[in-house]
């Protein structure tokens, strides 16, 4: 038996080699041997396979009340099928396909991407700055057909140190497992299906070098929370993902830092380090991608965010609306998102006469466009554009006169630039944004990307 | 580049089961995507280092030199050719299977197994009718005549890719006389 994991291993190994291998370069004969190879290894592994089936079919003839469950795993060899009409017959139905999925139980899958940026702002050049963004580790591991784990880890900055303004954190892990073809559970620390970015975040699927706004300043992405939830996906389009989950902790919220200015969330997001969790959130979602091309969608987030910290109450409400649709060459996406803060008033009264308040709403969009101008082989170019307009402090609780600070203008911001596809996984990008409120942000953005 | 770095039990192999990700059996696969057939033959098809180079020429990465094909048959007519596959979604196989006509163009594509947290889109008919009718002259080409599922442009992109390539195949070997 070891003998025959051994060259499922080499197989395996091998075809991922073989898959990852030859981008854009030609197949030179040393990739037709290795494809001979591993045929060579298949056609082995069928005749083992079959030699096993053999045996499996003796065994189960030999006790006179075989078990139903050996004989339906003997029965690709046969001519009587699992299927329900008899009439076709199957003549010499090869053992195996080319590479059995029968094969691809327990298996660990390494998995990483990576983000390294040059911004440039265009009018304080001092500002300049180089940064590996983000560097991401990840495994999934399949403990049986039904049964994952999912994680990834991450480093911001390069180098966390306490001299360093590095980050490592974990970024998902949690365990899935599969009740039906339609619905699974996922339990531990997963992402929160909030707009097209938050799940998607891996620098190949999105335009631009940086995250657009309104998913880092409103949607606080990369977000995650502890708990469970539920994915159910249907025939018709429909998937529906819900739960309950850690929430926020206002009482985090530092008046004096403008850091709750440009993500009101984001300054006060948990990430299951030590998270309070007294105040528990719910959370769902819903998208609908059932006409090719075309992703309809929403979600909602709402939990108290006080934590049994302070004698005031607080509930912190997200939402979004967003829509995708890629017809042709065509990439055209939308998001809306909208987040409320209650009781604010209360909160504020002892945060009067600091530089940053706590907003009672936030919200913002975006529009955007982009365009396969070009392609060769896994070469691709998607020029693009986008439109945000987003409010970190769109509204904030009546204190009184002279009190109530005033409501921040929105900032408008566009961007254009281009991302190049290096090779299925590798992505150059480079762009210009341009800041309507503040102009001083104006600036060129380089990226490298990758992701697998 | 993805690295599978364990294996598995060569004991759990027990496709019908329709459990979690399994949908079809490649039997079940073939007789529903050619149902007036009354047996299926099975092939391999074997391409040489040339011909797997005039596949690259055509922008079509060869990958595997032999391929077993099932051939459709209705009374000794053949009716058309199926070829299960499978191609890696972002992390994790995607079983599927092609049926292709008697006119190169593909019939049915359906989803044997799919396994991903995400993008289990692709098992919608409708995404998958847009292969119908295409062959060896039709780009087959994600953002180009195959619509993309936001959220799982990787799932999309290989098993596209994939089609493309057993159709380039199938028609090789039936000029080469192969299928006959």
């Amino acid at each position: 038996m070891s003998q025959i994991r051994t060259v499922h291993a080499k197989t395996i190994l091998a075809m991922s080699l073989a898959l990852a291998a030859g981008s854009a370069l030609a197949q030179t004969a040393t990739e037709a041997e290795l494809a001979k190879k591993l045929d060579r290894l298949a056609a082995e592994l069928a005749e083992v396979k079959a030699q096993l089936q053999q045996l499996q079919q003796k065994q189960a003839q030999a006790p006179a009340a075989a078990p139903a469950q050996t004989a339906q795993t003997a029965a690709p060899a046969t001519t009587a099928t699992a299927a329900s009409t008899a009439a076709p017959a199957v003549a010499a139905t090869p053992a195996t396909p080319a590479y059995s999925s029968s094969l691809l139980g327990p298996g660990t899958v390494l998995s990483s991407y990576g983000e390294i940026n040059y911004n440039r702002p265009t009018r304080a050049s001092e500002n300049a700055q180089a940064d590996v963004r983000r560097f991401v580790l990840g495994y999934q591991h399949r403990f049986d057909a039904k049964t994952k784990v999912v994680t990834e880890l991450e480093v911001e900055h390069a180098v966390s140190s306490a001299d360093d303004p590095g980050e490592v954190e974990v970024e998902q892990a949690y365990i899935e497992h599969q009740f039906t073809p339609t619905w699974a559970a996922r339990a531990g620390l997963f992402l929160i299906p909030a707009g097209l970015l938050n799940e998607n975040h891996e620098p190949t699927s999105f335009y631009g070098v940086e995250r657009n706004f309104v998913e880092t300043a409103i949607i606080p992405s990369t977000w995650r929370e502890g708990g469970v939830q539920i994915v159910g996906t249907f025939d018709n389009g429909l998937t529906v993902q819900g739960g309950i989950t850690t929430s926020f902790d206002l009482t985090k919220w530092d008046a004096t830092s403008t850091e709750g200015r440009e993500s009101p969330l984001g300054s006060i997001h948990q990430e299951m380090a030590l998270a309070k969790a007294r105040d528990l959130a719910v959370f769902g979602a819903v998208n609908w991608r059932g006409i090719p091309g075309l992703l309809l969608g929403g979600s909602a987030f709402s939990g108290q965010a006080t934590q049994g910290q302070s004698v005031e109450k607080s509930r912190i409400t997200l939402w979004d609306l967003h829509a995708r649709w890629t017809p042709g060459r065509w990439d055209f996406s939308t998001v809306y998102s909208r987040g409320t803060i209650s009781n604010t008033a209360a909160l504020n009264a002892a945060l009067v006469g600091n530089p940053t308040l706590i907003p009672k709403s936030f919200d913002g969009y975006y529009v955007q466009g982009a365009y396969k101008v070009w392609s060769h082989e896994d070469y691709a170019l998607f020029p693009f554009v986008r439109w945000e307009q987003f409010n970190t402090a769109k509204s904030y609780a009546d204190l009184g006169p002279g009190l109530t600070p005033d409501a921040a203008r929105a900032e408008r911001v566009i961007t254009l630039g281009a991302n190049l596809q290096v090779a299925q996984g590798v992505v150059l990008k480079a762009d210009y944004q341009r800041f309507r409120e503040n102009a001083d942000l104006n600036r060129f953005n380089l990226g490298l990307g990758w992701s697998f | 580049m993805r690295v599978l770095l364990a294996a598995s039990a060569l004991l759990a192999a027990a496709p019908t089961s329709a459990f979690a990700v399994d949908y079809l059996s490649a039997d079940q696969a073939a007789k529903l995507m050619f149902p007036d057939a009354d047996a299926f033959e099975s092939r391999t098809v074997a391409l040489d280092a040339e011909q797997l180079q005039r596949l690259e020429a055509s922008g079509v990465r060869g990958r595997s030199a032999n391929w077993p094909v099932r051939v459709a048959k209705h009374s000794g007519a053949t009716l058309g050719f199926i070829v299960v596959d499978e191609v890696i979604g972002k992390v994790e196989l995607i079983t599927y299977a092609v049926a292709i006509s008697m006119d190169g163009t593909i019939k049915q594509i359906e989803i044997l197994s799919y396994r991903e947290s995400h993008g289990f889109e692709i098992r919608l008919p409708a995404w998958r009718k847009q292969f119908v009718g295409k062959g060896a002259s039709s780009p087959l080409r994600v953002g180009d005549d195959i619509a993309n599922i936001s959220g799982a442009t990787l799932s999309c992109t290989h098993v596209t890719d994939g089609a493309r390539r057993i159709v380039a195949v199938v028609a090789l070997a039936r000029r080469a006389g192969a299928l006959t």
